[in-house]
């Protein structure tokens, strides 16, 4: 028999053996903005369930953004197969309160009053929803604030604040807050 | 040089008992070796199994393990080599069978080392094939054949090696699927193959952070697939869903974690599930001491 071969063919597999399964694989994590397509998805919720003055239900339904790019992409490939009461969907970012123009609902991201608060009071001179997540901001900054209960995203109202700026919200709104400030 | 030894004298002793037998059919067989034409050895050898003056005879075992040995190595590819791979196996188990201490079975277990060897290999290459029943198959006669070489052998480091390679292979196939493929079933094996390793070492890092990804990226899947337009009540259904699975993955990602804190790939991790959990906190937690880390390189 072929002794020497074989032991050889033995040495050769043995080594192979150790680097049969060497490529196990890494599952590779997905890195999307899992927040960001939920917040975006919430915003389409409640702009749907608002009603703006006559003068607002024509032409494009504007959504601005501050300090949230990712929240700002979701909502800009939302726009592209949706319409918001009919009306197409534009997304503007905003990146200093100067900039902020007519918009149907804005979203500021921050923490505190002072970081949102510019932004609010320059979209304040329209008809604009106003929507921010961070502690105490509902009380008298927005009108709806993003809130975590648990671990899932809920969102608390001021309706107060709707009706400063003309606008109407619907009881499933409502309803569906985790609070609601009068 | 000990087992060439041992082969010649068996070939010394064979053929004069052979031709005294009047060239009886392991003579024959182990002629027809010689000359390399292993189909007539074939067929001679099963003559002599097949008759009871011969196949209680431990050579009769021996040479047919060496001509089927050499049939398969001949037939790789052709599809007829796992058939011949086992009769082989059987074959040099039968001589060891039959004469437990005798001189052939140091060359037996030799033999039989490289053929589990060749075993667990095409179970690799099965699984690159996404062929899983076969490799299965293939990996529980390595098994089978390591158990016999060495009882007392612990196969769990290769059982472990195994079972993550197939994790991985099911797990490409949950995130690529084919038409045919029902990826809640592939999900649910990749989840199973995963606690298996666990149940084995429950500190295999790879097990651990796996099992974490596969549970994070099934929630990231949900929210991507979700519709923007998704009314109220549905948004919090899939938002439960999702949070359960980032539940599920968390502690596994944290065991990882706990195993090596400097490995990158886990702080990743542990930050989107925190992120995902609206632990913003937590999240940004584990960002610093990925910086940092990135930072001491």
């Amino acid at each position: 028999m072929h002794g020497i071969a074989v032991k050889y063919f033995l040495l050769v597999i043995s080594l192979i053996l150790g680097l049969a399964f060497s490529s196990v694989g890494q599952t590779s994590m997905n890195t999307m903005n899992t927040r960001a397509k939920f917040k975006a998805t919430y915003i389409v919720n409640f702009a749907k369930y608002t009603e703006w003055p006559a003068a607002y239900k024509q032409g494009d339904f504007i959504i601005g953004v501050v300090g949230d790019n990712d929240l700002a992409l979701n909502l800009e490939t939302a726009a592209k197969t949706k319409k918001i009461n009919s009306q197409a969907m534009i997304v503007k970012r905003f990146k200093s309160p100067d900039e902020v123009t007519k918009c149907h609902l804005i979203y500021v991201s921050g923490k505190s009053v002072s970081e949102v608060d510019p932004y609010i009071k320059k979209a304040k001179e329209y008809n604009c929803l106003t929507v921010t997540e961070g502690r105490g901001l509902i009380d008298r900054t927005s009108a709806i604030n993003f809130i975590v209960v648990g671990a899932a995203m809920k969102y608390e109202m001021n309706k107060s604040l709707f009706k400063q700026q003309d606008l109407i919200v619907s009881s499933t709104l409502e309803n569906l807050a985790t609070k609601v400030i009068n | 040089m000990k087992r060439l030894v041992i082969i010649a004298m068996v070939l010394f002793t064979m053929i004069p008992i052979g031709l005294m037998a009047q060239l009886d059919p392991v003579s024959l067989a182990l002629r027809a070796y010689q000359n390399k034409d292993l189909p007539k050895a074939k067929e001679l050898i099963e003559i002599a199994v097949g008759d009871d003056n011969f196949n209680g005879i431990t050579k009769t075992w021996y040479f047919r393990g060496y001509i089927y040995k050499d049939l398969y190595k001949e037939a790789k590819g052709s599809g007829e080599e796992f058939e011949l791979r086992s009769t082989a196996i059987e074959s040099y188990s039968k001589t060891i069978e039959l004469e437990p201490q005798g001189e052939l079975v140091e060359d037996c277990l030799n033999i039989l080392k490289y053929l589990s060897s060749t075993l667990y290999n095409d179970a690799a290459f099965a699984l690159d094939s996404n062929n899983f029943e076969t490799a299965q198959s293939l990996f529980d006669n390595y098994s089978e054949v390591i158990m016999m070489i060495n009882p007392t052998m612990d196969l769990n480091q290769r059982t472990i090696e195994f079972k993550l390679y197939k994790a991985s292979k099911y797990s490409y196939l949950f995130d690529n699927p084919r038409p045919e493929d029902n990826t809640e079933d592939i999900g649910n094996k990749v989840v199973k193959l995963y606690e298996g390793v666990l149940v084995l070492d429950p500190e295999n890092i790879s097990a651990n952070y796996n099992l974490a990804i596969h549970y994070y990226n099934q929630g990231v899947n949900i929210i991507e697939n979700m519709d923007y337009e998704q009314d109220f009540e549905t948004l919090f259904e899939i938002q439960a869903q999702v949070m359960d699975l980032f539940g599920a993955a968390l502690p596994y990602m944290l065991k990882a974690y706990k195993l090596n804190p400097l490995r990158k790939e886990t702080l990743v991790g542990l930050s989107g599930i925190y992120f995902g959990l609206n632990n913003i906190e937590e999240s940004e937690k584990y960002q610093a001491e990925l910086k940092k880390l990135e930072n001491q390189e």
